[in-house]
């Protein structure tokens, strides 16, 4: 997590950089430090530290994690000879390092000789089994592949472990998704939720998951993780405002008017919606006043 | 003592600073050593394991309300259940640390290791102070103390007619020994390894045993009530969409 402080002081940081005001050996550090993906400014900066040889000699031991950081940059740029250039000088410094190994995969992972790198990550594995890095990659590689079902085997493998990461759920559960397999992707956000509760987006998620499989209960279940959300942003969710009006309308339809529901809420977030467009967009307002008719909250 | 103990120059030159060179090229010398020694020990996979397994059933303690009843149910039954859960621990099966030191070498090795590069210059260095500097008074703090601080400055000399403000060169050696760390610190970069109290810690808390708080993350969970708090957000959300309407 990025708290608010560092956030500051990294786009502080990137606007002396960008201006050509210096800094960009500390601007580097705190990417990598706070694990973001700048690559395209990493490349640019990184590079021309790289390239200024008092400069880079300046930085004593820290000039290697530099290669490492502007190799790994230019990779997710598609810079193939940059990155290829930066390996070389740490194969050299480093022969027969496993951290050197894992980027020599990954560069063979971005000329897109899947074949070949999912040899060399397997080989790394081998050496250590619990290496996430390499773990994550072989994920993001059946994926690119678009091997679907294999990368949900890789993931199950690594969650096996570490079953803590909720980033590595997230990315499950979204993939789920994307299969359409509703009742693994819940179990996902349940467990983001769990994780991170006080997090809108995974409430609004797990709704969606839940609005999306259907039924009395889960309708019902969905339209409260919509109100949860509505809570957690102060109402300015419009999605959430249409899931709380599109559950009640569903629950309504099922139901056949049978069930008393509590509509109070609906009405509510059907007219915070109105004002939401009429600040906005005045020019929506009818296509959302039909909208809310065809679902009689209106 | 009315009149002052006038001490030899010749003991400031060959007892005071010699000491505490010693000691601050052995502090460097042992930090190199214990750095060619060091093995990155891989972890464990069964102990990562266990760890995560603990995070994310105290997430689930902490966050259970959060979640529909039976998603809380179905994940209390799959971390606590007494056949195959997550947080179950055999009986008898927990390890303990000694047996597992035994029947792991390499652990053995590593202790052995950290408490050589600890010990030996240690016992070296006192046995030096000693044998060469037995009963000098190697310096004079420059204000008075307390008769308390007799056993910590004037160590080695048995006299109590000695102001306490004299320090004795054995005393000078653990003033050095206990007092250099934030020296070593600026030498050798922050996290140096010559940090004798942060390895005695260490050494206490060698001793872990992670099925224990599996089992107390058990209990934990075992005792938790679900209480789903959903429905009270429909209400609040229906208050925060009201004031946002009202304004």
């Amino acid at each position: 997590m990025v708290s608010k402080t560092e956030e500051s002081q990294l786009q502080q940081l990137e606007n002396q950089v960008e201006n050509g005001g210096g800094g960009a050996w500390e601007y580097l550090s705190l990417v990598r430090k706070l694990k973001l993906r700048r690559s395209d400014k990493v490349l640019k900066h990184g590079l021309a530290l790289l390239n200024d040889p008092k400069k880079r000699s300046a930085l004593g031991p820290d000039e290697w994690n530099l290669y490492e950081q502007v190799a790994t940059a230019a990779l997710d740029c598609q810079c193939l000879e940059v990155a290829k250039d930066c390996i070389k000088v740490l194969q050299k410094k480093f022969p027969g390092s496993k951290r050197v190994g894992r980027l020599e995969a990954m560069l063979l992972e971005a000329k897109g000789s899947w074949d070949e790198a999912e040899k060399a990550y397997s080989s790394l594995l081998e050496d250590n089994a619990l290496d996430q890095v390499i773990s994550m990659r072989r994920v993001a590689m059946a994926k690119a592949r678009g091997d679907i079902l294999g990368a949900i085997d890789w993931l199950n493998k690594y969650l096996e472990i570490f079953m803590a990461d909720h980033d590595a759920w997230r990315e499950l559960a979204e993939i789920y998704v994307s299969l359409q397999m509703y009742k693994q992707a819940a179990f996902c956000y349940e467990e983001l939720i769990l994780s991170q509760p006080m997090i809108p987006l995974h409430h609004l998620a797990y709704a969606d998951v839940l609005y999306t499989i259907g039924g009395l209960e889960n309708l019902q279940t969905a339209k409260k993780y919509y109100a949860s959300t509505i809570e957690l942003t102060g109402g300015k969710n419009t999605r959430a405002l249409y899931g709380i009006c599109l559950c009640t309308s569903a629950i309504a339809q099922l139901t056949k008017g049978k069930n008393n529901e509590d509509k109070e809420i609906s009405t509510l977030a059907a007219a915070a919606l109105e004002k939401d467009y009429k600040q906005s967009s005045p020019d929506k307002v009818s296509l959302l006043a039909s909208t809310l008719k065809t679902m009689k909250l209106q | 003592m009315a009149e002052d103990l006038v001490l030899d120059t010749a003991i400031r030159d060959w007892v005071l600073i010699p000491l505490s060179v010693v000691m601050v090229l052995i502090g460097v010398l042992r930090y190199f050593v214990s750095k060619l020694m060091r093995t990155t020990q891989l972890p464990d996979s069964k102990i990562i394991k266990e760890g995560q397994v603990i995070i994310r059933a105290r997430n689930l303690r902490a966050a259970a309300n959060f979640i529909p009843s039976k998603a809380f149910r179905a994940r209390k039954l799959y971390y606590t259940n007494e056949e195959n859960g997550l947080l179950h621990v055999p009986k008898g099966q927990g390890q303990n640390p000694q047996a597992q030191m035994l029947s792991d070498p390499n652990m053995a090795m590593d202790m052995m290791k950290k408490n050589l590069s600890m010990i030996i210059p240690q016992t070296l260095t006192f046995a030096w102070v000693n044998f060469f500097f037995s009963g000098f008074v190697a310096a004079k703090i420059p204000f008075p103390l307390t008769q308390r601080f007799r056993s910590m400055l004037q160590n080695g000399i048995d006299l109590s007619t000695v102001d306490v403000s004299y320090v004795s060169s054995r005393s000078w050696y653990f003033l050095n020994l206990f007092g250099l760390r934030g020296l070593f610190s600026l030498i050798l970069g922050e996290e140096n390894a010559t940090d004798d109290t942060q390895r005695m810690m260490q050494m206490s808390g060698f001793g872990f045993d992670p099925s224990k708080s599996l089992g107390a993350e058990k209990d934990g969970l075992d005792i938790v009530q679900h209480d789903w708090v959903l429905p009270k957000f429909e209400q609040r959300a229906g208050d925060v969409l009201r004031k946002r309407l009202s304004s």
